[in-house]
């Protein structure tokens, strides 16, 4: 049970759609059984559409949310344009890498719209071997039952609101079966136009 | 040791409240310990350290066998449990080390996030602090009471209320039951009551308890 | 020929020979009195040592591949109109939530209940076990068995098998002679009476509700909804329990179950009143100058558009 991976709990999972993409994460933080806060997210805006979640051991998804966002800044100011989420990709990949011998309990994904406007999505492990996807990446304690909603519920080329409903009942009903995910859900949908952000009503036990 | 606190926050103040108890093994050797330490004048701090076994036992598994580099160095063997009150030192000498250099006080956010990292570096270090704390603050640019649960990994959590050691398992609940956003201060030390009455009843262990409450006017003693 | 047969026969099971009387005359391992005879035990030098490398009852063996339910919030108390009893239905494996749907509370007969913390099918089989003996006690008797004694031959069946694996913290509630009576009954072979008990991971969340609420005068209501409430605080904050609350109440003539409630829809309702009191207590002329005003509930979905720039 101290797997550092399942010490917190939480889940996230991101999707492709029609020219849109979807980013969702609960937000329990607990310790072990005991739930300690609701207001724990775990996705997070590194770019006008460029998304980062990090599930896992909650202190490395602080410190590497705060790493990223410095590193993200930075390269703003340097390049003075915004990253692209494969550039993000790329990022997360070396920076995991760089802690190969002790590495941070982490299991990123990361989603967002390229240039041009066509989606991508990906995930890492923990010491940032890319996964590269062309429909959903799932991460956190509850990771198989996310395999199991998303592979029964996604469909390809999904319009922005639909995508919102796949991707959030397929949140909900795998956060329902885990008992170290839930209490509260966080969903973006990603089109180039806008980002917009709901907060899910969620079961609270 | 077992250690037991609490934090209550209202729209402009926050209560914290700590066991006084100090000891090694079963042994309570005092009973009159203060475990708050106040950082500076809208800041302050609860602490307890985590029973020796079971840090060991958790940090050894967090980091033992996946880090090589610790195993190289006899990472497990010399795992050494550091003493809490010389966190709560660092911390406080830091935080003032800021304030002179600057100048001006750190805020409750930017102290929490430096009082986390710190933890967090110290976890892949060679000997881990084991200390878990509450960290309460009266944000005086915002208006604005914090509290902060961090333990000893350097998990951050912003809460309106919260408990640490065993009052997590008896008296959480009841905060739940009993506390509401903007909460009068005299209401938040009935429920500080009730919260410490609980712990007198359910838990084999005997405490006592000191408070404080932190507002716009600084930190203050309660008296129970 | 008989002698290699005898060689290669299997050694015999742990158990007594005159005591093994299964077929015709019994059912199960029960014998034809109905007395649990026979329990097969694997036939190793050690069978506590062996059980608890495959299940983790009685080691915290995170090796041990069968996960046997451990989480669980029960709670019964005894007051001025009887008593409560409030169980979540939550069973765990690991970390997966197995069911939603479990009855944790064991109607043994009409004026007894058990209630069910640590392994499930332990539980389940030794109470359903213990409702046949006080039937039998009943037959003998000409009375019903007494609360003290009905929970002291579960506490002397579970003691026969102390160190063999069995896990279970359970509370035997009914009225008898001598009123309502609450008996605290598990594996170890503890047996406590007592007013006020709470069992499983969530136990200490439900005693911190119900030590507050509490008071031997309450009305058959509060009562009721203080068991409630006590069950959706522990399903609240502890991970292993949740889902939905059993509520029953014991009285004179036997129990009354009080319906099956979802833990999470209760905890918003209850957060409502929260809020709902809150502004009656605002609206309330002369109690203070903090009026908050309206204080919305929450929506299904805050949407919240963060329009591009450009």
């Amino acid at each position: 049970m101290s797997d550092p991976f399942s010490i917190n709990g939480g889940a996230a999972v991101a999707m492709v759609g029609k020219d849109c993409i979807a980013i969702a994460c609960d937000t329990r933080l607990g310790s072990q059984s005991l739930g300690l806060a609701n207001n724990f997210e775990k996705v997070f805006q590194m770019g006008k559409t460029t998304f980062l979640g990090l599930t896992g051991l909650a202190t490395d998804v602080i410190t590497l949310r705060e790493d990223f966002r410095l590193k993200n800044n930075l390269y703003k100011l340097r390049e003075e344009r915004e990253m692209e989420p494969k550039t993000l990709a790329n990022l997360v990949s070396t920076s995991l890498y760089e802690r190969r011998f002790g590495p941070y309990f982490v299991s990123p994904i990361v989603a967002g719209l390229g240039k041009g406007g066509q989606p991508f999505i990906c995930g890492f492990d923990l010491i940032g071997c890319i996964d590269f996807a062309k429909d959903f990446i799932v991460s956190g304690t509850a990771s198989d039952q996310l395999y199991g909603t998303c592979e029964s519920l996604y469909e390809p080329n999904l319009e922005p609101e639909d995508l919102f409903e796949t991707i959030s009942q397929a949140l909900l009903n795998a956060v329902d079966r885990d008992a170290l995910s839930g209490w509260g859900a966080v969903v973006y949908v990603v089109t180039k136009e806008k980002v917009v952000r709901r907060v899910l009503r969620t079961r609270q036990d | 040791m077992a250690d037991c606190s609490f934090g209550i926050t209202g729209k402009d103040f926050v209560l914290l409240a700590s066991d006084q108890s100090a000891g090694r093994s079963i042994i309570k050797m005092k009973s009159d310990e203060n475990k708050i330490r106040t950082l500076s004048p809208g800041l302050a701090l609860a602490f307890g350290g985590e029973p020796g076994e079971f840090t060991s036992l958790g940090k050894r598994r967090l980091m033992g066998g996946t880090s090589n580099e610790l195993a190289k160095r006899g990472g497990e063997s010399d795992m050494i449990k550091r003493d809490t009150n010389n966190f709560v030192d660092y911390v406080e000498r830091n935080l003032r080390l800021y304030q002179i250099r600057n100048n001006t006080e750190l805020l409750p956010a930017p102290a929490s996030a430096f009082i986390r990292k710190e933890l967090a570096n110290s976890i892949r270090s060679r000997s881990p602090y084991a200390v878990n704390l509450l960290l309460g603050g009266y944000d005086k640019v915002h208006s604005e009471a914090h509290l902060y649960s961090i333990d000893l990994y350097g998990t951050k959590a912003i809460l309106p209320y919260a408990a640490q050691g065993l009052g997590i398992y008896v008296a959480l609940s009841t905060m739940d039951k009993y506390w509401y956003p903007d909460i009068t201060r005299d209401e938040a030390v009935e429920l500080l009551k009730k919260c410490v009455a609980e712990v007198k009843l359910r838990l084999a262990y005997q405490f006592t308890f000191n408070a404080i409450v932190i507002d716009k006017e600084g930190v203050k003693n309660l008296p129970l | 020929m008989e002698a290699l047969v005898q060689r290669l026969a299997p050694p015999p099971a742990h158990v007594d020979p005159d005591e093994y009387d299964l077929g015709a005359d019994g059912e199960g391992n029960l014998n034809a009195l109905g007395v649990v005879r026979g329990m097969q035990v694997p036939r190793v030098p050690d069978p506590a040592a062996f059980l608890s490398t495959y299940t983790n009852s009685m080691s915290q063996n995170p090796q041990a591949k069968i996960k046997l339910e451990h989480g669980t919030t029960t709670l019964a108390f005894r007051f001025r109109g009887g008593i409560i009893v409030s169980v979540d239905s939550r069973a765990t494996a690991g970390s997966y939530i197995a069911s939603g749907t479990v009855k944790k509370v064991i109607e043994i007969n009409k004026y007894l209940l058990g209630t069910m913390a640590g392994g499930a099918a332990d539980c389940q089989y030794w109470e359903t076990y213990l409702g046949m003996r006080c039937r039998m006690h009943e037959l003998r008797n000409k009375e019903r068995i007494s609360v003290a004694a009905a929970s002291k031959l579960l506490a002397n069946i579970v003691y026969e098998y102390k160190g063999q694996g069995l896990s279970m913290g359970t509370m035997i509630c009914g009225w008898d002679k001598t009123g309502p009576a609450i008996f605290y009954v598990d594996s170890e072979g503890t047996r406590l009476k007592g007013d006020v008990f709470a069992v499983g991971s969530g136990a200490t969340f439900a005693y911190g509700v119900l030590d507050q609420g509490y008071s031997w005068d309450l009305s058959d209501e509060d009562a009721q909804e203080l068991g409630r409430r006590a069950i959706v605080a522990a399903g609240h904050r502890d991970a292993y329990s949740g889902n939905t609350n059993n509520l029953f109440h014991v009285r004179e003539d036997g129990w009354e179950f009080l319906g099956n409630k979802d833990i999470s829809e209760l905890w918003y309702k209850y957060e409502q009143e929260k809020r709902d009191a809150r502004v009656a207590a605002a609206a309330q002329p002369g109690s203070g100058e903090g009026a908050q005003g309206e204080n919305p509930a929450r929506p299904t979905t805050e949407v919240q558009s963060v329009p591009m720039e450009e």
